[in-house]
Protein backbone atom coordinates (compact mmCIF):
# COMPACT_ATOMS: atom_id res chain seq x y z
CA UNK A 1 0.00 0.00 0.00
CA UNK A 2 0.92 3.79 -0.64
CA UNK A 3 2.30 5.77 2.07
CA UNK A 4 0.91 8.87 1.49
CA UNK A 5 -2.33 6.88 1.62
CA UNK A 6 -1.42 5.29 4.47
CA UNK A 7 -0.83 8.78 5.67
CA UNK A 8 -4.69 9.73 4.44
CA UNK A 9 -6.15 7.09 6.63
CA UNK A 10 -4.15 7.44 9.58
CA UNK A 11 -4.89 11.53 9.06
CA UNK A 12 -8.56 10.31 9.15
CA UNK A 13 -8.89 8.13 12.01
CA UNK A 14 -6.84 10.53 14.27
CA UNK A 15 -8.03 13.71 12.89
CA UNK A 16 -5.72 16.91 14.79
CA UNK A 17 -4.16 14.22 16.86
CA UNK A 18 -1.88 13.40 13.86
CA UNK A 19 0.58 16.05 14.66
CA UNK A 20 2.87 15.46 11.87
CA UNK A 21 2.83 13.29 9.12
CA UNK A 22 5.96 13.27 6.21
CA UNK A 23 9.02 11.70 5.11
CA UNK A 24 9.60 8.29 2.83
CA UNK A 25 12.73 6.38 5.01
CA UNK A 26 10.89 6.24 7.51
CA UNK A 27 8.12 7.54 6.70
CA UNK A 28 7.27 9.86 10.27
CA UNK A 29 4.08 10.05 12.10
CA UNK A 30 3.83 12.22 15.30
CA UNK A 31 0.51 11.86 17.14
CA UNK A 32 -0.67 12.22 20.74
CA UNK A 33 0.01 10.20 23.31
CA UNK A 34 -3.21 9.08 24.22
CA UNK A 35 -3.92 8.02 21.09
CA UNK A 36 -0.42 6.25 20.28
CA UNK A 37 -2.24 2.77 20.94
CA UNK A 38 -5.02 3.44 18.08
CA UNK A 39 -2.07 4.76 15.69
CA UNK A 40 0.02 1.72 16.28
CA UNK A 41 -3.06 -0.75 15.78
CA UNK A 42 -4.32 0.95 12.42
CA UNK A 43 0.03 0.35 11.20
CA UNK A 44 -0.45 -2.91 12.24
CA UNK A 45 -3.19 -3.54 10.44
CA UNK A 46 -1.60 -1.91 7.58
CA UNK A 47 1.20 -4.89 7.67
CA UNK A 48 3.71 -3.21 9.99
CA UNK A 49 4.58 -5.79 12.15
CA UNK A 50 8.06 -6.29 12.31
CA UNK A 51 9.51 -3.86 14.96
CA UNK A 52 12.81 -2.71 14.53
CA UNK A 53 13.73 -0.01 17.95
CA UNK A 54 12.35 1.83 20.82
CA UNK A 55 14.17 4.94 21.22
CA UNK A 56 14.00 7.29 23.86
CA UNK A 57 15.47 11.36 23.61
CA UNK A 58 15.56 13.76 26.18
CA UNK A 59 14.80 17.60 25.47
CA UNK A 60 15.79 19.65 28.71
CA UNK A 61 14.52 22.88 26.87
CA UNK A 62 11.35 21.53 25.20
CA UNK A 63 10.62 19.85 29.07
CA UNK A 64 10.31 16.76 26.42
CA UNK A 65 11.24 13.35 25.98
CA UNK A 66 10.22 11.91 22.87
CA UNK A 67 9.39 8.39 22.43
CA UNK A 68 9.90 6.68 18.63
CA UNK A 69 8.94 3.17 17.46
CA UNK A 70 10.72 2.23 14.41
CA UNK A 71 8.59 -0.71 12.75
CA UNK A 72 9.46 -2.20 9.10
CA UNK A 73 6.93 -4.07 7.06
CA UNK A 74 8.33 -6.63 5.10
CA UNK A 75 6.32 -6.92 2.01
CA UNK A 76 7.83 -3.93 0.85
CA UNK A 77 10.61 -2.99 2.76
CA UNK A 78 9.02 0.47 4.41
CA UNK A 79 9.83 1.76 7.81
CA UNK A 80 7.57 3.78 10.26
CA UNK A 81 8.89 5.90 13.01
CA UNK A 82 5.72 6.51 15.35
CA UNK A 83 6.84 9.45 17.24
CA UNK A 84 5.42 10.55 20.54
CA UNK A 85 6.33 13.55 22.94
CA UNK A 86 5.70 13.40 26.72
CA UNK A 87 5.75 15.32 29.32
CA UNK A 88 9.21 15.86 30.86
CA UNK A 89 7.88 15.71 34.76
CA UNK A 90 6.12 12.56 34.36
CA UNK A 91 7.04 11.01 31.38
CA UNK A 92 4.35 8.18 30.32
CA UNK A 93 2.66 6.39 27.97
CA UNK A 94 0.31 3.07 27.39
CA UNK A 95 2.48 0.34 26.55
CA UNK A 96 2.77 -0.94 22.53
CA UNK A 97 3.52 -4.31 23.92
CA UNK A 98 0.45 -5.91 23.18
CA UNK A 99 0.27 -4.72 19.53
CA UNK A 100 3.94 -5.44 19.05
CA UNK A 101 4.75 -8.27 21.21
CA UNK A 102 8.46 -7.64 19.87
CA UNK A 103 8.72 -4.17 22.15
CA UNK A 104 9.10 -5.79 25.09
CA UNK A 105 12.39 -5.33 25.81
CA UNK A 106 13.24 -2.38 23.91
CA UNK A 107 10.38 -0.67 26.36
CA UNK A 108 12.17 -1.81 29.03
CA UNK A 109 15.25 -0.64 28.49
CA UNK A 110 13.83 2.73 27.58
CA UNK A 111 12.03 2.75 31.17
CA UNK A 112 15.66 2.10 32.74
CA UNK A 113 17.71 4.54 30.23
CA UNK A 114 15.08 7.72 30.24
CA UNK A 115 12.40 6.71 32.93
CA UNK A 116 9.52 6.82 30.94
CA UNK A 117 6.75 4.86 32.07
CA UNK A 118 5.33 2.48 30.00
CA UNK A 119 1.62 1.76 31.47
CA UNK A 120 0.33 -1.87 31.12
CA UNK A 121 3.65 -2.90 30.84
CA UNK A 122 3.88 -5.93 32.88
CA UNK A 123 7.61 -6.22 33.31
CA UNK A 124 8.92 -2.61 34.29
CA UNK A 125 12.46 -3.75 35.94
CA UNK A 126 15.92 -3.12 35.90
CA UNK A 127 17.94 -5.42 33.40
CA UNK A 128 20.93 -3.71 31.77
CA UNK A 129 21.91 -1.00 34.59
CA UNK A 130 24.02 -2.61 38.13
CA UNK A 131 21.64 -3.97 41.05
CA UNK A 132 22.70 -0.67 43.18
CA UNK A 133 22.21 1.99 40.84
CA UNK A 134 20.63 5.28 42.34
CA UNK A 135 16.26 5.24 42.06
CA UNK A 136 15.34 7.71 39.98
CA UNK A 137 18.32 8.37 38.46
CA UNK A 138 18.42 8.22 34.56
CA UNK A 139 21.92 7.52 32.70
CA UNK A 140 20.61 8.85 28.98
CA UNK A 141 19.04 11.88 30.37
CA UNK A 142 20.55 14.79 29.31
CA UNK A 143 21.22 16.07 33.24
CA UNK A 144 22.86 12.79 33.61
CA UNK A 145 26.49 14.18 33.78
CA UNK A 146 29.74 11.83 33.23
CA UNK A 147 32.34 12.32 35.81
CA UNK A 148 35.67 12.96 33.81
CA UNK A 149 37.72 10.52 33.30
CA UNK A 150 40.96 11.74 35.02
CA UNK B 1 8.05 -27.86 41.76
CA UNK B 2 10.21 -25.84 39.85
CA UNK B 3 13.45 -24.78 40.79
CA UNK B 4 15.51 -21.54 39.80
CA UNK B 5 18.63 -22.17 38.55
CA UNK B 6 21.16 -19.71 37.45
CA UNK B 7 22.66 -20.57 33.55
CA UNK B 8 25.65 -18.72 33.94
CA UNK B 9 27.40 -16.20 34.30
CA UNK B 10 30.32 -18.17 34.95
CA UNK B 11 29.09 -21.02 33.53
CA UNK B 12 31.03 -22.42 30.94
CA UNK B 13 28.79 -22.26 27.68
CA UNK B 14 27.19 -18.91 28.80
CA UNK B 15 29.50 -16.46 27.42
CA UNK B 16 28.62 -12.80 29.22
CA UNK B 17 24.96 -13.79 29.59
CA UNK B 18 22.48 -15.14 32.61
CA UNK B 19 19.52 -16.54 32.07
CA UNK B 20 17.46 -17.48 35.21
CA UNK B 21 15.63 -21.21 34.44
CA UNK B 22 12.56 -22.50 36.29
CA UNK B 23 13.37 -26.21 36.36
CA UNK B 24 11.19 -28.92 36.85
CA UNK B 25 13.38 -32.21 36.25
CA UNK B 26 15.07 -31.80 33.48
CA UNK B 27 12.94 -29.67 31.64
CA UNK B 28 13.06 -25.81 31.63
CA UNK B 29 9.62 -24.42 32.33
CA UNK B 30 10.42 -20.70 32.01
CA UNK B 31 13.33 -18.58 31.63
CA UNK B 32 14.16 -14.85 32.53
CA UNK B 33 17.20 -13.26 30.75
CA UNK B 34 19.53 -11.27 33.12
CA UNK B 35 21.95 -9.42 30.81
CA UNK B 36 23.77 -6.16 31.50
CA UNK B 37 27.02 -8.22 32.61
CA UNK B 38 29.43 -5.88 30.33
CA UNK B 39 27.22 -3.08 29.71
CA UNK B 40 29.65 0.07 29.55
CA UNK B 41 27.19 2.78 28.01
CA UNK B 42 28.06 3.33 24.61
CA UNK B 43 25.19 5.29 23.70
CA UNK B 44 25.97 7.80 26.48
CA UNK B 45 29.41 8.22 25.68
CA UNK B 46 28.58 8.94 21.97
CA UNK B 47 27.49 12.54 23.56
CA UNK B 48 30.54 13.12 25.01
CA UNK B 49 32.49 12.84 21.97
CA UNK B 50 33.61 14.19 18.62
CA UNK B 51 31.80 11.67 15.98
CA UNK B 52 34.87 10.47 15.03
CA UNK B 53 36.20 9.70 18.18
CA UNK B 54 33.82 7.24 18.68
CA UNK B 55 34.83 5.12 15.43
CA UNK B 56 37.00 2.93 17.54
CA UNK B 57 34.46 2.61 20.45
CA UNK B 58 31.32 1.34 17.66
CA UNK B 59 33.68 -1.14 17.35
CA UNK B 60 33.20 -2.53 20.46
CA UNK B 61 29.71 -2.92 20.88
CA UNK B 62 30.18 -5.67 18.47
CA UNK B 63 34.19 -7.10 18.46
CA UNK B 64 33.67 -10.06 16.40
CA UNK B 65 31.98 -8.23 13.50
CA UNK B 66 33.84 -4.65 13.82
CA UNK B 67 33.39 -3.12 10.33
CA UNK B 68 30.07 -3.93 10.16
CA UNK B 69 29.61 -1.87 12.86
CA UNK B 70 31.17 0.92 12.03
CA UNK B 71 29.79 1.08 8.70
CA UNK B 72 26.14 1.04 9.87
CA UNK B 73 27.69 4.15 12.19
CA UNK B 74 29.45 5.91 9.27
CA UNK B 75 25.99 5.05 6.95
CA UNK B 76 23.85 6.59 10.04
CA UNK B 77 26.56 10.00 10.46
CA UNK B 78 27.18 10.28 5.86
CA UNK B 79 23.14 10.12 5.60
CA UNK B 80 22.94 12.68 8.75
CA UNK B 81 25.35 15.48 6.38
CA UNK B 82 24.17 14.45 3.02
CA UNK B 83 28.16 13.02 2.37
CA UNK B 84 28.33 10.52 -1.13
CA UNK B 85 31.73 8.87 -0.72
CA UNK B 86 33.49 8.00 -3.51
CA UNK B 87 33.08 5.08 -5.84
CA UNK B 88 36.22 3.12 -4.28
CA UNK B 89 35.54 3.31 -1.08
CA UNK B 90 32.21 2.32 -1.15
CA UNK B 91 33.36 -0.72 -2.46
CA UNK B 92 36.17 -1.09 -0.18
CA UNK B 93 33.74 -1.20 2.37
CA UNK B 94 31.96 -3.94 1.40
CA UNK B 95 35.29 -6.19 1.22
CA UNK B 96 35.69 -5.48 4.75
CA UNK B 97 32.38 -5.70 5.91
CA UNK B 98 32.31 -9.36 3.89
CA UNK B 99 35.60 -10.14 5.78
CA UNK B 100 34.04 -9.45 9.22
CA UNK B 101 30.62 -11.32 8.49
CA UNK B 102 33.20 -14.77 7.27
CA UNK B 103 34.78 -13.62 10.73
CA UNK B 104 31.47 -13.77 12.80
CA UNK B 105 29.68 -16.51 10.74
CA UNK B 106 32.80 -18.81 11.73
CA UNK B 107 32.90 -17.91 15.08
CA UNK B 108 29.28 -18.81 15.39
CA UNK B 109 29.74 -21.83 13.78
CA UNK B 110 33.03 -22.52 16.47
CA UNK B 111 30.66 -22.03 18.94
CA UNK B 112 27.54 -24.35 18.48
CA UNK B 113 29.95 -27.06 16.97
CA UNK B 114 31.47 -26.70 20.47
CA UNK B 115 28.04 -27.11 22.33
CA UNK B 116 27.43 -30.89 20.58
CA UNK B 117 30.90 -31.79 21.69
CA UNK B 118 32.09 -31.61 17.82
CA UNK B 119 35.56 -30.32 18.85
CA UNK B 120 37.34 -30.98 15.50
CA UNK B 121 34.51 -28.41 14.11
CA UNK B 122 35.05 -25.76 16.65
CA UNK B 123 39.53 -25.94 15.57
CA UNK B 124 38.51 -26.03 12.05
CA UNK B 125 36.63 -23.00 12.21
CA UNK B 126 39.01 -21.15 14.80
CA UNK B 127 41.63 -21.88 12.07
CA UNK B 128 40.42 -20.44 9.32
CA UNK B 129 38.92 -17.63 11.29
CA UNK B 130 42.68 -16.71 11.41
CA UNK B 131 43.35 -16.66 7.52
CA UNK B 132 40.59 -13.96 7.33
CA UNK B 133 41.93 -12.52 10.36
CA UNK B 134 45.26 -11.91 8.69
CA UNK B 135 43.52 -10.80 5.35
CA UNK B 136 41.76 -8.12 7.47
CA UNK B 137 44.94 -7.45 9.19
CA UNK B 138 46.55 -6.66 5.72
CA UNK B 139 43.80 -4.39 4.99
CA UNK B 140 43.29 -2.67 7.40
CA UNK B 141 46.65 -3.05 9.93
CA UNK B 142 44.58 -4.75 12.75
CA UNK B 143 43.01 -8.10 13.31
CA UNK B 144 39.46 -7.69 15.07
CA UNK B 145 38.84 -3.76 15.54
CA UNK B 146 39.98 -2.54 12.86
CA UNK B 147 39.10 1.03 12.28
CA UNK B 148 39.03 0.88 8.64
CA UNK B 149 35.28 2.29 7.87
CA UNK B 150 35.28 6.03 8.84
CA UNK B 151 32.82 8.88 8.00
CA UNK B 152 33.83 9.74 4.67
CA UNK B 153 35.37 6.63 3.11
CA UNK B 154 37.55 4.39 4.50
CA UNK B 155 40.85 5.11 5.97
CA UNK B 156 43.66 3.92 3.56
CA UNK B 157 43.77 2.12 -0.20
CA UNK B 158 44.30 -1.48 -1.09
CA UNK B 159 47.82 -2.82 0.06
CA UNK B 160 50.21 -4.42 -2.46
CA UNK B 161 49.48 -7.75 -3.03
CA UNK B 162 46.25 -7.70 -1.27
CA UNK B 163 44.24 -8.99 -4.40
CA UNK B 164 46.51 -12.32 -4.96
CA UNK B 165 46.95 -12.89 -1.42
CA UNK B 166 43.14 -12.85 -1.03
CA UNK B 167 42.13 -14.98 -4.44
CA UNK B 168 44.34 -17.56 -2.02
CA UNK B 169 42.11 -17.43 1.09
CA UNK B 170 39.02 -17.05 -0.67
CA UNK B 171 39.48 -19.70 -3.03
CA UNK B 172 40.99 -22.21 -0.26
CA UNK B 173 37.96 -21.08 1.98
CA UNK B 174 35.57 -22.26 -1.21
CA UNK B 175 37.01 -25.61 -1.24
CA UNK B 176 37.48 -26.02 2.72
CA UNK B 177 33.69 -25.28 3.77
CA UNK B 178 32.28 -28.12 2.11
CA UNK B 179 34.93 -29.98 4.03
CA UNK B 180 32.52 -27.86 7.07
CA UNK B 181 29.45 -29.81 5.28
CA UNK B 182 30.34 -33.31 5.65
CA UNK B 183 31.82 -32.67 8.94
CA UNK B 184 29.09 -30.93 10.61
CA UNK B 185 26.27 -30.89 8.41
CA UNK B 186 25.94 -34.42 7.30
CA UNK B 187 27.02 -35.75 10.72
CA UNK B 188 23.84 -37.33 12.00
CA UNK B 189 24.82 -37.16 15.53
CA UNK B 190 24.77 -32.86 14.83
CA UNK B 191 21.40 -33.87 12.89
CA UNK B 192 19.89 -35.25 15.66
CA UNK B 193 21.04 -32.72 17.76
CA UNK B 194 19.88 -30.01 16.22
CA UNK B 195 17.15 -30.93 13.77
CA UNK B 196 13.75 -29.80 15.09
CA UNK B 197 15.71 -28.15 18.05
CA UNK B 198 14.16 -24.54 18.90
CA UNK B 199 11.78 -24.48 15.93
CA UNK B 200 10.70 -20.63 15.82
CA UNK B 201 7.62 -20.13 13.12
CA UNK B 202 7.66 -17.60 10.77
CA UNK B 203 5.02 -15.20 12.11
CA UNK B 204 6.67 -15.38 15.83
CA UNK B 205 10.10 -14.41 14.15
CA UNK B 206 8.57 -11.52 12.82
CA UNK B 207 6.23 -10.68 15.30
CA UNK B 208 9.45 -10.72 18.23
CA UNK B 209 11.80 -8.62 16.06
CA UNK B 210 14.05 -11.01 14.96
CA UNK B 211 16.53 -10.32 12.62
CA UNK B 212 19.40 -11.77 10.32
CA UNK B 213 20.21 -15.17 9.80
CA UNK B 214 17.61 -16.23 12.41
CA UNK B 215 14.86 -14.68 10.32
CA UNK B 216 15.84 -16.13 6.71
CA UNK B 217 16.05 -19.45 8.65
CA UNK B 218 12.04 -19.23 9.57
CA UNK B 219 11.53 -18.52 5.94
CA UNK B 220 11.55 -14.58 5.49
CA UNK B 221 12.99 -13.30 2.84
CA UNK B 222 14.63 -9.96 4.01
CA UNK B 223 18.42 -9.02 3.65
CA UNK B 224 18.86 -5.19 4.18
CA UNK B 225 21.95 -5.34 1.80
CA UNK B 226 19.75 -6.34 -0.85
CA UNK B 227 16.23 -4.31 -0.05
CA UNK B 228 17.95 -1.40 1.59
CA UNK B 229 21.31 -1.01 0.28
CA UNK B 230 24.03 0.83 1.00
CA UNK B 231 27.61 0.89 0.40
CA UNK B 232 28.36 -0.88 -3.46
CA UNK B 233 25.72 -3.86 -2.74
CA UNK B 234 23.10 -2.38 -5.20
CA UNK B 235 25.95 -3.04 -8.02
CA UNK B 236 26.63 -6.74 -7.12
CA UNK B 237 25.55 -9.90 -7.33
CA UNK B 238 24.34 -11.88 -4.33
CA UNK B 239 21.89 -14.30 -3.56
CA UNK B 240 19.63 -14.05 -0.28
CA UNK B 241 19.70 -17.33 1.78
CA UNK B 242 16.56 -18.45 3.12
CA UNK B 243 15.50 -21.46 4.43
CA UNK B 244 11.66 -22.41 6.39
CA UNK B 245 12.43 -24.80 9.22
CA UNK B 246 12.99 -22.06 11.35
CA UNK B 247 15.17 -24.91 13.68
CA UNK B 248 18.59 -24.76 15.03
CA UNK B 249 20.64 -26.86 12.38
CA UNK B 250 18.64 -24.17 9.52
CA UNK B 251 19.68 -21.57 11.31
CA UNK B 252 23.65 -22.61 11.56
CA UNK B 253 23.22 -23.45 7.87
CA UNK B 254 22.07 -20.13 6.52
CA UNK B 255 25.61 -19.17 8.28
CA UNK B 256 26.98 -21.40 6.62
CA UNK B 257 25.68 -20.78 2.83
CA UNK B 258 26.54 -16.77 3.64
CA UNK B 259 30.25 -17.65 4.04
CA UNK B 260 29.80 -18.97 0.27
CA UNK B 261 27.73 -15.84 -0.98
CA UNK B 262 30.05 -13.70 0.61
CA UNK B 263 33.10 -14.78 -0.86
CA UNK B 264 31.13 -14.47 -3.90
CA UNK B 265 30.57 -10.60 -3.14
CA UNK B 266 34.68 -10.39 -2.52
CA UNK B 267 35.87 -11.49 -4.98
CA UNK B 268 33.21 -9.35 -7.42
CA UNK B 269 34.15 -6.13 -5.22
CA UNK B 270 37.65 -6.84 -5.90
CA UNK B 271 37.40 -7.42 -9.88
CA UNK B 272 34.93 -4.48 -10.31
CA UNK B 273 37.13 -2.23 -8.02
CA UNK B 274 36.67 1.41 -9.37
CA UNK B 275 39.41 3.96 -9.60
CA UNK B 276 39.30 6.88 -7.50
CA UNK B 277 40.08 8.71 -4.36
CA UNK B 278 38.80 6.42 -1.06
CA UNK B 279 37.83 9.23 0.90
CA UNK B 280 36.46 12.06 1.06
CA UNK B 281 36.16 15.47 3.05
CA UNK B 282 33.06 15.84 5.74
CA UNK B 283 31.79 18.49 7.42
CA UNK B 284 33.56 19.21 10.90
CA UNK B 285 30.08 19.35 12.73
CA UNK B 286 26.88 17.18 12.39
CA UNK B 287 24.04 19.52 11.34
CA UNK B 288 20.51 19.64 12.93
CA UNK B 289 18.30 16.66 12.04
CA UNK B 290 18.00 13.09 12.50
CA UNK B 291 18.01 9.59 11.01
CA UNK B 292 17.16 6.32 11.16
CA UNK B 293 19.63 3.80 9.16
CA UNK B 294 20.26 0.27 9.28
CA UNK B 295 22.75 -2.27 7.84
CA UNK B 296 23.48 -5.84 7.70
CA UNK B 297 25.80 -7.13 9.89
CA UNK B 298 26.59 -11.02 10.55
CA UNK B 299 24.28 -11.36 13.41
CA UNK B 300 21.37 -9.66 12.22
CA UNK B 301 20.49 -5.90 10.97
CA UNK B 302 21.86 -2.84 12.95
CA UNK B 303 19.53 0.04 12.86
CA UNK B 304 21.64 3.35 14.45
CA UNK B 305 19.09 6.71 15.11
CA UNK B 306 21.56 9.84 14.97
CA UNK B 307 20.03 13.17 16.29
CA UNK B 308 22.48 15.53 15.69
CA UNK B 309 22.01 19.63 17.19
CA UNK B 310 24.75 21.43 15.00
CA UNK B 311 28.20 20.34 17.56
CA UNK B 312 30.13 18.05 16.70
CA UNK B 313 28.83 15.31 18.94
CA UNK B 314 25.75 13.40 19.04
CA UNK B 315 23.15 14.62 20.57
CA UNK B 316 21.68 11.08 20.86
CA UNK B 317 22.61 8.25 19.54
CA UNK B 318 20.75 5.04 19.71
CA UNK B 319 21.94 1.75 18.86
CA UNK B 320 19.47 -0.68 18.17
CA UNK B 321 21.69 -3.53 18.11
CA UNK B 322 20.96 -7.25 16.44
CA UNK B 323 21.58 -9.59 19.18
CA UNK B 324 19.34 -7.33 21.51
CA UNK B 325 16.34 -8.11 18.88
CA UNK B 326 17.58 -11.87 19.03
CA UNK B 327 17.40 -12.23 22.61
CA UNK B 328 13.16 -11.45 21.95
CA UNK B 329 13.45 -14.79 19.93
CA UNK B 330 15.66 -16.75 22.02
CA UNK B 331 13.49 -16.27 25.49
CA UNK B 332 10.72 -17.32 23.58
CA UNK B 333 12.06 -20.54 22.64
CA UNK B 334 13.64 -21.36 26.00
CA UNK B 335 10.38 -22.66 27.23
CA UNK B 336 9.28 -25.81 27.32
CA UNK B 337 12.58 -27.71 26.67
CA UNK B 338 15.14 -29.63 28.18
CA UNK B 339 17.86 -28.24 29.95
CA UNK B 340 20.08 -29.62 26.97
CA UNK B 341 18.62 -27.75 24.62
CA UNK B 342 19.44 -24.54 26.51
CA UNK B 343 22.99 -24.30 25.05
CA UNK B 344 21.76 -25.41 21.80
CA UNK B 345 19.18 -22.91 20.83
CA UNK B 346 21.32 -20.24 22.73
CA UNK B 347 24.44 -20.82 20.39
CA UNK B 348 22.25 -21.52 17.28
CA UNK B 349 20.91 -17.64 17.50
CA UNK B 350 24.45 -16.64 18.01
CA UNK B 351 23.90 -13.73 20.28
CA UNK B 352 26.58 -12.10 21.37
CA UNK B 353 26.21 -10.29 25.06
CA UNK B 354 28.91 -7.75 24.09
CA UNK B 355 26.16 -5.87 21.46
CA UNK B 356 23.00 -6.54 23.29
CA UNK B 357 24.32 -4.59 26.24
CA UNK B 358 26.69 -1.61 24.50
Amino acid sequence: MELGRLIEEARAKLGSDLLEAGGVKPLLLRVKPERVVEAASLLKQRGFNHPLSVTGVDYPERKEIEVIYHVSRLEDKAVVALKVALSRDKPSLPSLRGVWPGVHLHERETWEMLGVRFEGHPELKRFLLQDDWEEGVYPLRRDYKLKPEV
Amino acid sequence: MPVRVAWGIQHPMSGHLTLYLDVDGDYVINTEPDVGYTHRGLEKTAEYRHFIQFVPIIERACNFDASNFALGYARAVEALMGVEVPERAKYLRVIAAELSRIMSHLYAQALLSMTGGFETMTVWSANDRELILDLLEMLTGARVTHTYIVPGGVRADLPEGFKGRSEEVLSYLERRIWDYYKMLFQNKTFQDRTMGVGVLSREEAIELGVTGPNLRASGVDFDTRRDDPYAAYDKLDFNVVVFKEGDSYTRALVRFYEIAESIKIIRQALKDLPEGPVKCKVPPALPKGEVYTRVETGRGELGIYLVGAGGNRPYRLKISAPSFRNLMGLIHLCRDVPMGDIPVIYYSFDILLLDVDR
